[in-house]
């Protein structure tokens, strides 16, 4: 059998920041993730099976057979289906095909329950770390994996120490139109950061600002996710050997809490295993989770470093209220990625809600995608009405949504489903429990301002979706495997270590304490570095 | 799958549900390919159903005129058919009206306003129609 330095469960956006730092500091490591390591061409541009629109599957994985999950109601629930909270299954993660938006949380979002209070039922709870700590490690990310923004814009946040690497891309028409609605209001504005390539960057090119970004890959690679920067100087460096397509069903912990390495099937059916000096779970919120329940020892029964009952509580995601405006002029100008104006005004200290939300205009919307949820419902549904409206009105539609903070509850919760089974036979994850109610009046008030913003825009028509209490989760997942010093309230110390175990670490989206209201891969990026730099000097 | 009384029928529903303007129909824009396409794939569970709805609408025809939906007006087309959708049927339906006209009128649309690659949306007529362009 094999021994390396250090395995890693999963090559997302915590996985692959953690395999470019260990492979630079000359360590071994075996990376293994359950799905394809696809080129462009392979992930296909269908608007039926996107991450964006996954009406009967995905581009990205998973497949929507052989990897069901389960609801409290005790329904299977299949990938592409509501309510599996899903992200991706790709090397890079989510980051293969995400929207690029690389947000900061702001040095409020780690002191929530010092500002707020604890609501009656949440678990809303300081980070052990603050933005001060997180800073450099921002810009750490913002230089290596890519990161185009405005920096004398970002005014909700201290002063950055070191600018952008790239200016904002220029706006196109949506965009102009959405700032003199922010000109006109009075709120802050700024031009969204991106993981894009404004220009020349890392050697690989700028965007050519295509129509197809969020939710698929990028043609030129000028999106910046693990795959093409952390990931690929990790399998350049030699010191990292990539196992696609296998899916980690164990890990191996001896009864001191040791682990000495873990146990994968492949797509093949066949089982293999290797040691380690360290592994590192990277398998996004949901999934992190389900493998520490699944890698349960007698010393701990309900899995690895769930000794206090935390691992899988606190399940976040965002909600994301969605306003849509129908404007007199074309806003849509076919220049990708699309959305770009943001607005931090309503993050915090809004009137007798907890937190609050960015808000942004959305990416190009495809047409399939505008037909079935941005036509107004008033518009007959066939018939020359419907086709009338996409022909006339499909490039006049506009949009404002973001991601508002959530109050997180210990019952929206992962345990594990012993009667059901993946296609390996694995206990799947189940899901249960909703975030707390104080969310819905937080993402109440926040979709108020997204109509607010529309009309200032110039919107003639506003309507949307206002969210209602359900569990969150999906592309955002996160808390699930919360960060703090005391091992009774939390799964990782502020290290990202797992209490109780001297080698095993968590690094991805459920270390999050609470979720931001940004969208939070710059934030998983950047505590994922932090903590394996952390392993390194330790080593 | 259907015969050939069946697809005549379900072509002439596709056009009433996408009609021609300056820009060409349901069918030709390649509507009807999309479904056969997916009734062998993911819709799959509605390939007994697809055939019984034209069924049901071609009695539904007769039963009103005498005649074959496909030989009716436009207009007594689409009456017929927002009495559908509104479950107001006369003759014997072996599926739910109106919840099966609801899922038919999204299939039109996806066959019509997706992407190519799925068998409908022929040459992007329906993109070049609305205006959504794709480049690289
Ligand atoms: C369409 C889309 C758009 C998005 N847009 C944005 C955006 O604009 N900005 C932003 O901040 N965020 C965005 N996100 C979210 C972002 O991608 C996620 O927050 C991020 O990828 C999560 O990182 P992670 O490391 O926690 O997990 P992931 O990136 O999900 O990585 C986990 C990996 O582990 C693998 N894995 C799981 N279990 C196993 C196992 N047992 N064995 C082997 N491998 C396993 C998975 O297949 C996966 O590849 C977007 C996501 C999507 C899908
Ligand atoms: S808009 Fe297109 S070219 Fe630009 S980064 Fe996104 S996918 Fe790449």
């Amino acid at each position: 059998m094999t021994h390396y330095d250090a395995i890693i469960v999963g090559a997302g956006a915590g996985g692959g920041v953690a395999a470019g730092v260990l492979a630079s500091a000359g360590k071994r490591i075996l990376m293994l993730e359950r799905g394809p390591h696809s080129e462009f061409a392979q992930v296909p541009r269908d608007h039926l099976r996107s991450q964006r629109g996954s009406f009967y599957g995905h581009n990205a994985g998973p497949d929507i057979e052989g990897n069901p999950r389960t609801l409290e109601d005790g329904s299977i629930v299949l990938p592409h289906q509501r309510g599996y909270q899903n992200n991706a299954a790709m090397v890079g993660g989510g980051t293969r095909v995400f929207g690029a938006q690389a947000w900061r949380f702001m040095p409020q979002d780690f002191r929530m329950a010092s500002i707020y209070g604890v609501p009656k039922g949440s678990s809303l709870a300081d980070w052990p770390i603050d933005y001060e700590e997180l800073e450099p490690w921002y810009e750490r990310v913002e230089w290596e994996i890519g990161v185009s923004g405005t920096e004398s814009a970002m005014t909700h946040l201290p002063p950055y120490r070191r600018p952008y690497p790239m200016p904002s891309l220029p706006p196109n028409t949506s965009m102009r139109t959405h700032l003199k609605g922010l000109e006109k209001l009075g709120w802050q504005s700024l031009p969204m950061p991106q993981f894009i390539n404004s220009v020349d960057y890392n050697g690989r090119q700028a965007c050519i600002r295509c129509q197809q970004c969020v939710g698929f890959a990028c043609p030129v690679e000028a999106k910046n996710g693990t795959h093409n920067t952390t990931i690929a100087a990790a399998l350049r460096s030699g010191n990292c050997e990539l196992k696609p397509g296998v899916m980690v069903e164990r890990i191996d912990c001896d009864d001191g809490g040791r682990v000495r390495g873990v146990n994968w099937i492949d797509d093949a059916g066949e089982r293999d295993s290797a040691t380690a000096e360290i592994v590192i779970v990277s398998a996004g919120a949901v999934e992190s989770a389900r493998l520490l329940f699944n890698s349960a020892t007698k010393r701990e029964p309900n899995g690895l470093g769930n000794q206090s009952d935390q691992v899988g509580r606190h399940l976040q995601g965002h909600y994301y209220p969605l306003a849509i405006g129908l404007f007199p002029e074309r806003m849509m100008d076919n220049l990708g990625p699309g959305g770009g104006v943001a607005t931090c005004q309503f993050n915090h200290d809004n009137p007798d809600v907890i937190g609050g939300g960015m808000l942004a205009d959305d990416f190009i919307v495809l047409p399939i995608i505008s037909w079935k949820i941005y036509v107004p419902r008033d518009i007959k549904r066939w018939g020359l009405p419907a086709r009338q409206f996409m022909r006339d009105r499909y490039r006049c539609l506009g949009d404002i949504k973001g991601p508002v903070h959530e109050i997180p509850s210990p019952d929206g919760r992962v345990t594990l489903d012993s009667k059901v089974r993946d296609k390996f036979g694995i206990p799947v994850a189940h899901l249960s429990g909703t975030t707390h109610p104080e969310t819905v009046r937080t993402a109440s008030f926040i979709y108020d301002r997204a109509e607010e913003w529309l009309r200032a825009s110039g919107a003639e028509k506003v309507w949307g979706y206002r969210p209602d209490l359900r569990l969150s989760g999906g592309q955002h997942q996160a808390g699930t495997c919360r960060m703090g010093e005391d091992p009774a309230e939390s799964v990782v110390d502020p290290w990202q270590r797992v209490h109780g175990h001297d080698n095993l670490f968590v690094l991805d989206g459920s270390v999050h304490v609470t979720n931001g209201g940004f969208n939070p891969v710059l934030t998983i990026m950047a505590t994922s570095w932090r903590a394996a730099e952390h392993i390194v000097e330790q080593w | 799958m259907f015969n050939a009384l069946q697809l005549q029928t379900l072509h002439a529903a596709i056009d009433r549900i996408i009609p021609e303007d300056d820009f060409p129909g349901g069918v030709e824009a390649g509507v009807a390919d999309y479904l056969l396409r997916q009734l062998g794939r993911d819709l799959a569970h509605l390939a007994q159903d697809y055939p019984r709805f034209c069924d049901a609408l071609e009695a539904e025809a007769q039963a009103a005129h005498g005649q074959a939906f496909a030989a009716l007006k436009d207009e007594q087309q689409d009456d017929m058919l927002t009495r559908v959708e509104r479950g107001e049927v006369q003759a014997d339906w072996p599926l739910d009206p109106a919840a099966f006209f609801a899922e038919f009128i999204e299939h039109c649309a996806e066959g019509f306003y997706s992407d190519p690659g799925n068998g409908g949306n022929r040459d992007g007529v329906a993109w070049r129609m609305i205006g959504y362009e794709v480049k690289g």
